[in-house]
């Protein structure tokens, strides 16, 4: 284990624990790739032979093995049992609060959390929480398929990006969490509408991707397609994600950083890898 | 039970091989004979191969995810179509826009040629659809995790957390409701919501304390090595290579150099995964064997893509199969072939079926509960009545 987590004995999830270089490193390949995934359809030339259907699903080979890559690296080299079990237990109430709140008009309860515990536990806690909260509903629900890399990504970035917020206290820090939740919200639809956009709609019609047009003729076409069909729900969804976070912040933070402080305890004989 | 389960059924991932492989092929066509008949006979390979877990209803809900997107596809169509062709059919009334969505008209005359070419298209998202939710009703979730590399090793332990957390969950709101209900407490809405969802996170917070503390003293994550010098520089650079390698395939005409890219990095990742699962010293529980059947599963669905991605190429084997064959002309219309070539891709659709048996109904899940079981039990002797004093 190379980074700051080999120094300390004992690396609990402490408020804000460091995140090491390594898993830095990782986190911004991550935010490299998945620019490059979701923003397929502004670099798509007709003349590469390839189709718009077939396009996300090329990546969709490629994200899996990124996610993979960044997991073991946030998980495997930094994360002791308790970080762990509380990842574990907070995409538990993920999975049983997505299909809770599942479709009616972007009412989705799981964002909020990830927002909290990013926000509490660091941003490479969060990436992981909003991977593996969406992977495991996926499994429950049975809705494995090539969009699941994309969802991984992206809530993951709301996960990631709660942590790397600035610091505020008190109203200011409930403010800031509420309008990052709203912001998210909508980034997080636009990205997901953005690269399954030709699945939607299919090719042929006025508001269809356009692999021949401009990246910008095509950037216009995706805003109008978008208004028309998924505005209200990614306004649902922002709404939802505010109103929660108003709504159950202040306690919320105050129960996840407790759990913080308790879980950081020094053990009298430190955790060594076994020497073999 | 599970032990002679995992003898009788192929591996989750053949499964999933299977079906990625029979969805890359579709992706390659718009015949609708091929489509409807690779569609016909992956559904008849769920039907019949399908065990009876939760999981294995899935494929339901994905038949009608496919007639949804076929649906709302034909009906942008007609709305939004741009009308090419000249076949009408009928014309909608037309709707005029404000300014700032100039060049979009709503409305106007449907054609045969555009509605055809959308079916088309639709027709095959539609049977990728159902590839994969033919792979989630046959692949056991559980027993793929059990199969990930080593590497992902805590990131597996944290999903099997979560799934055996998830049910405990629901029963914990349940018990905090019915408390709630006993102390009389009438609130509704938003109120309640907070009443319930507080107690329960706190909870689930505790639960993980103490799943910790039991992860901790059983010696949870003590066998970690330190990790092999230079395993995520590869695994990093392999990611990086292997997205400019999907860029390239995307947006330039470069394929020899692209798929090279891509392959290179994929296989830069993969390596990097198999060092690093050096640094851990795990066990498995009863792994799943891989055996000679699950590659034959597996290869069927790679053959399949094979086949239909060499003929629509203009290398490999065209001369068998034309490209206009896989992608019948929607303008002018034409009727679709359906040539021998296809038909190979369909018995390869099917290849699992004389691999595999068909799973006995297996009614129970404890030995407990089954009749048969029951019925060897000893009995108390029924004591012998007493004749009437």
């Amino acid at each position: 284990m190379t980074g700051l987590g080999a120094a300390l004995p004992y690396a609990g999830p402490r408020e804000r624990p460091a995140t090491g270089a390594r898993a830095w490193l990782a986190l911004l390949v991550a935010v490299a790739v998945g620019a490059v995934a979701f923003s397929w359809p502004l670099f798509l030339r007709p003349e590469s032979g390839m189709s718009a259907t077939q396009a996300p699903v090329m990546f969709a080979v490629v994200l899996p093995l990124v996610l993979a890559v960044v997991l073991s690296e946030l998980a495997g080299g930094r994360m002791d049992a308790k970080t762990l079990a509380m990842l574990g237990v907070l995409a538990a109430v993920g999975t049983i609060l997505r299909p809770l709140s599942a479709g009616t008009a972007g009412f989705e309860l799981i964002f909020f959390l990830m927002i909290l515990a990013g926000r509490v536990f660091g941003a490479g806690f969060g990436f992981a929480l909003g991977a593996i909260t969406l992977f495991t509903s996926a499994l429950i629900t049975s809705g494995v398929g090539p969009w699941l890399p994309y969802q991984m990504l992206s809530a993951g970035f709301v996960g990631l990006f709660a942590g790397w917020l600035p610091r505020a206290l008190g109203r200011a820090e409930i403010a800031l969490l509420a309008a990052y939740g709203m912001v998210s919200a909508f980034a997080y639809g636009w990205l997901m509408d953005f690269s399954f956009w030709p699945f939607a709609i299919g090719d042929g019609t006025q508001l269809s991707f356009d692999p021949a047009a401009s990246a910008l003729e095509n950037l216009h076409r995706f805003v109008l397609f978008n208004v028309a069909t998924s505005m209200g729900w990614n306004l649902g969804r922002a709404l939802t994600n505010a109103v929660m976070v108003v709504l159950l912040g202040v306690p919320l933070l105050r129960l996840l950083r407790r759990a913080a402080r308790r879980a950081s305890f020094v053990p009298a004989n430190p955790a060594r890898p076994l020497a073999e | 039970m599970e032990r002679t389960e995992t003898l009788t059924t192929p591996h989750p991932w053949a499964w999933w091989c299977w079906a990625i492989g029979i969805g890359i092929a579709v992706s390659g066509t718009t015949n609708p004979l091929l489509l409807a008949l690779i569609a016909t006979a992956v559904v008849a390979t769920v039907l019949l191969r399908r065990s009876d877990a939760p999981w294995a209803r899935s494929v339901k809900a994905y038949l009608v995810l496919s007639v949804f997107v076929i649906g709302m596809r034909v009906f942008f169509q007609m709305l939004l179509g741009a009308g090419t062709g000249e076949t009408v059919l009928f014309t909608l009334p037309q709707i005029p826009l404000p300014d700032w969505a100039a060049g979009i008209q709503l409305g106007g005359a449907v054609t045969a040629e555009g509605l055809v070419n959308t079916l088309y298209d639709a027709l095959r998202l539609a049977v990728m659809l159902v590839c994969v939710g033919a792979a989630n009703a046959l692949a056991n979730p559980r027993q793929a995790l059990r199969s990930v590399p080593a590497a992902l090793y805590e990131a597996s332990v944290a999903v099997v957390i979560a799934l055996s957390v998830a049910p405990q969950l629901i029963e914990s709101a349940q018990r905090v409701r019915k408390a709630r209900r006993l102390r009389g407490d009438q609130a509704r809405g938003l109120r309640a919501l907070g009443a319930i969802v507080m107690p329960v996170l706190a909870d689930a917070i505790e639960r993980s304390m103490s799943l910790a503390a039991g992860m901790e003293s059983r010696g949870f994550a003590r066998t970690r090595g330190l990790p092999v010098r230079g395993t995520l520089p590869l695994m990093l650079a392999g990611s990086l290579v292997a997205t400019c390698g999907v860029f390239l395939l995307l947006s330039t005409d470069h394929r020899l150099l692209s798929v090279l890219l891509l392959l290179g990095g994929v296989a830069a990742v993969l390596l990097g995964l198999r060092r690093a699962e050096a640094t851990l010293r795990v066990t498995r529980h009863r792994p799943h064997p891989w055996g000679s059947r699950d590659t034959l599963i597996a290869l069927s669905g790679v053959f399949a893509a094979l086949i239909v991605f060499s003929a629509g190429g203009d290398w490999g084997i065209g001369w068998l199969m034309a490209s206009d064959v896989l992608h019948p002309s929607t303008d002018p219309l034409v009727w679709p072939e359906l040539t021998p070539l296809m038909l190979v891709v369909v018995a390869l659709v099917l290849a699992p079926l004389p691999l595999t048996r068909v799973r006995p109904p297996q009614a129970t899940t404890s030995l407990r509960n089954d009749t048969r079981v029951r019925s060897l039990r000893p009995r108390p002797e029924r004591e012998p009545e007493l004749v009437a004093r």
